[in-house]
């Protein structure tokens, strides 16, 4: 098939962007996808869409391609490009505009009179400009109702269709798209709104923006679509978790989103395990939408216990509690310490013992999920118990081989 | 659905070739121009070529066009499902939106579905009538590009006042707060929204007030070790950051990264998230910044 910058499938450059942008240090050969010629498509194409962001360099094993975007100077996002990029037939992009114009000033036509007219009033301008075929204009109608884009009106026998106007005040709404579409989910659909009012200028920028999670917008809209409709899915995920998915179903309930690292959950409930467990969005390559599960409340009661005792999104054991108390030294002048563990907290709870010494405690079901978050406090944690034992052999691992790593910091006397 | 292509770039960049003809303006270098500020680097070749070859017949040879009414068309459902989702979230009230026209159009989601499990909770006060009054009188004053005369007061109790130009309105998704970034007499200034105690546009404009906003960025290299997924994590941590990977053997990479020089003490407690895996090389005063923390440990304690 010839190439085209335009694409049918989006999944099909999802994981390659990902690749480029996320990795960003894989030679041509490292690419494990079907054959060097789709490496050379898909890149390509990112060159046309994203040429200004695209960076190489030579090395051995070959030339690395990889993205360099400072997400936090862009107004908007520019991975949103690669859903701008569906492919469409010839009649596809002529009927949209013939039909649009036909239809403007609050005019209404039944489809063959819809046919008539664009042979009459456009094509007749053109020699050899192609046949226009009522059954195609049929379809292609009822495909804008189902979009939105047009509505239609039983009169007697006849369907009559017309612009699908709503007295929305596109101006109002510039600035919130403008916010919005960085920061909501599905912030694609903000893009779409902005290209058709022709708003772009921005006021806002973004910082700790994940502009990767873009590439998981088609898998976000199938789950909220399940999760409205409270229906069950089958994902299909990548390798590493099929022995835990397999072909089963699970009902979706909540999409959780780290800020501080951008990932995307689905936290669901698997069927036949009978219980919750949480999948990475990147991880699902495809879903089908199954069937209404009347379960949906029962399992949303589970969710809120389960919310008690997590502190990210790992429930290990859900049946089982691990404690942690860590103490904090605050010196003069360090009241953004406390401040600090205060927001940071989540399902755990701070005290203040002293001026200088608050303690902070948690229960949660995994408490190596902490283990990050702790060691942003290495320097200033006076005390440390886990019920966990590997929990604290890790902290005093990690402080052990910081001293070395860092060439063993002495007193300086 | 999602990906459609109606949302299409081609789609959007021959609306805007119509329009342009429509107003009697289209010639060979305007449609080229459109083509590379709306569309893709080799959109350039497949475009004019459907329009001239009449496979989209909506041109004349003298490049006049057929279409009667400039093109636009009507938001699409998933597009209005999207805009009454927005509704729901406490952060809409900063802006002065109208919502009639989205009465019979269902949520595309609502905002229990979504959870941000690690966001900080002292985020901005989106319900206090003075937040949303100076978030506004700020919005105004960029788009209008007039000075701003803000007042504000500091984490130490400071009142601060300032006739500044505003550049942008940062949002830090991790901390939930809004800030305003711009330029004073004494340089940069960048001011959180929820400080301000009172602001005001001013008369002048911000073209001949003579203020500048430079904003240092510092590079960071650090050697990383693949373990425990550290290359994935710290790959995805660090996403938002301009940066560039180099593998130096199967297990071993280093990272450069370029952050704001005012981040700085962000940066170290993220780069203290990965503990030993990742180990800053330069700049020297990073280092020491990390010495600095495990010499404290030490005085208090090493070992649990």
């Amino acid at each position: 098939m010839a190439y085209s910058e335009l694409i049918k499938n989006f999944n099909k450059i999802r994981e390659y962007m990902r690749q480029f942008y996320v990795y960003g240090f894989r030679s041509r050969s490292e690419f494990d996808f079907k054959s060097a010629r789709s490496y050379d498509n898909e890149h390509r194409r990112l060159q046309s869409w994203l040429g200004e962001y695209m960076r190489f360099r030579h090395e051995e094993d070959g030339k690395v391609v990889f993205m360099s975007i400072d997400g936090r100077n862009l107004p908007c996002n520019p991975l949103y490009k690669a859903f701008k990029t569906k492919s469409f037939t010839d009649n596809d992009i002529t009927f949209h505009f013939f039909v649009l114009d036909l239809l403007a000033k609050e005019q209404e036509y039944s489809a063959s009179n819809i046919t008539s007219l664009i042979s009459s009033e456009y094509l007749s301008y053109f020699d050899n400009s192609g046949y226009c075929d009522e059954s195609t204009i049929r379809k292609k109608l009822k495909e804008y109702v189902r979009t939105g884009i047009l509505k239609e009106r039983k009169q007697g026998k006849e369907l009559l269709y017309s612009r699908n106007e709503s007295n929305l005040n596109p101006d109002s709404w510039s600035d919130a798209v403008s916010f919005f579409s960085e920061y909501s989910p599905l912030g694609v659909i903000g893009s779409y709104i902005s290209d058709c009012t022709g708003k772009s200028d921005s006021p806002f920028r973004f910082k700790h923006r994940y502009i990767f999670q873009a590439l998981d917008s088609q898998i976000l809209y199938m789950l909220i679509t399940a999760i409205n409709e409270s229906r069950d899915i089958r994902p299909k995920v990548k390798t590493k978790r099929i022995d835990l998915i397999g072909n089963n179903s699970v009902h979706p309930l909540k999409i959780y989103i780290s800020t501080q690292n951008g990932r995307q959950y689905l936290l669901c409930y698997h069927i036949e395990l009978n219980r919750l467990l949480f999948i990475r969005l990147d991880n699902i390559i495809d879903l089908t939408i199954a069937d209404v599960n009347e379960n949906r409340e029962t399992y949303l009661k589970e969710c809120e216990l389960l919310k008690k005792h997590l502190w990210g999104v790992s429930a290990k054991e859900p049946d089982h509690l691990e404690k942690i108390e860590m103490t904090i030294h605050i010196e003069e002048h360090e009241e953004f310490v406390f401040n600090r563990l205060m927001k940071e907290k989540r399902c755990g709870s701070v005290i203040r013992k002293d001026p200088h010494t608050c303690v902070f405690t948690a229960e949660v079901y995994d408490a190596m999920e902490l283990v990050p978050w702790i060691r942003t406090y290495i320097g200033r944690i006076e005390d440390f118990y886990c019920s966990n034992p590997e929990v604290t052999n890790c902290l005093n691992r990690d402080i052990e081989k910081l001293d070395e790593l860092y060439g063993g910091v002495c007193d300086a006397v | 659905m999602l990906f459609n292509e109606v949302y299409s770039c081609y789609y959007n960049t021959v609306s805007k070739i119509i329009e342009v003809s429509i107003n009697g303006k289209l010639d060979n270098k305007t449609m080229n121009a459109i083509i590379r500020d709306i569309a893709f680097a080799e959109s350039g070749i497949d475009i004019p070529q459907a329009l001239k070859s009449r496979r989209w017949p909506f041109l004349n040879n003298d490049l006049s066009t057929v279409i009667r009414h400039k093109p636009d068309r009507p938001l699409t459902l998933l597009e209005k499902r999207w805009l009454k989702s927005l509704l729901s979230d406490p952060r809409i009230k900063l802006f002065e939106i109208k919502q009639e026209g989205l009465e019979d159009v269902a949520p595309l989601y609502t905002e229990d579905t979504f959870v941000r499990f690690d966001v900080y909770t002292d985020g901005d006060p989106y319900d206090d009538p003075k937040y949303i009054e100076n978030f506004r009188t700020v919005l105004s004053a960029m788009r209008n590009k007039r000075l701003l005369r803000i007042s504000y007061t500091d984490n130490n109790g400071r009142t601060h006042n300032h006739d500044c130009a505003v550049d942008n309105i940062e949002y830090s998704l991790k901390n939930d707060k809004f800030r305003a970034i711009g330029a004073c007499k004494h340089g940069t200034i960048i001011i959180n929204l929820s400080t301000i105690d009172h602001c005001a546009l001013l008369d002048a404009d911000t073209t001949s007030c003579g203020y500048s906003m430079v904003r240092k960025k510092k590079e960071l290299i650090a050697q990383l070790e693949d373990k425990n997924n550290a290359l994935e994590r710290a790959m995805i941590c660090f996403s938002y950051l301009e940066k560039e990977t180099i593998q130096t053997d199967d297990t071993h990479y280093i990272f450069k990264l370029k952050y704001f020089e005012e981040d700085e003490a962000e940066i170290l407690i993220q780069v203290l998230s990965f503990g030993t895996y990742f180990k800053v090389v330069a700049p020297q005063e990073f280092i020491e910044k990390i010495k600095s923390r495990i010499l404290k440990q030490k005085k208090l304690r090493t070992r649990f």
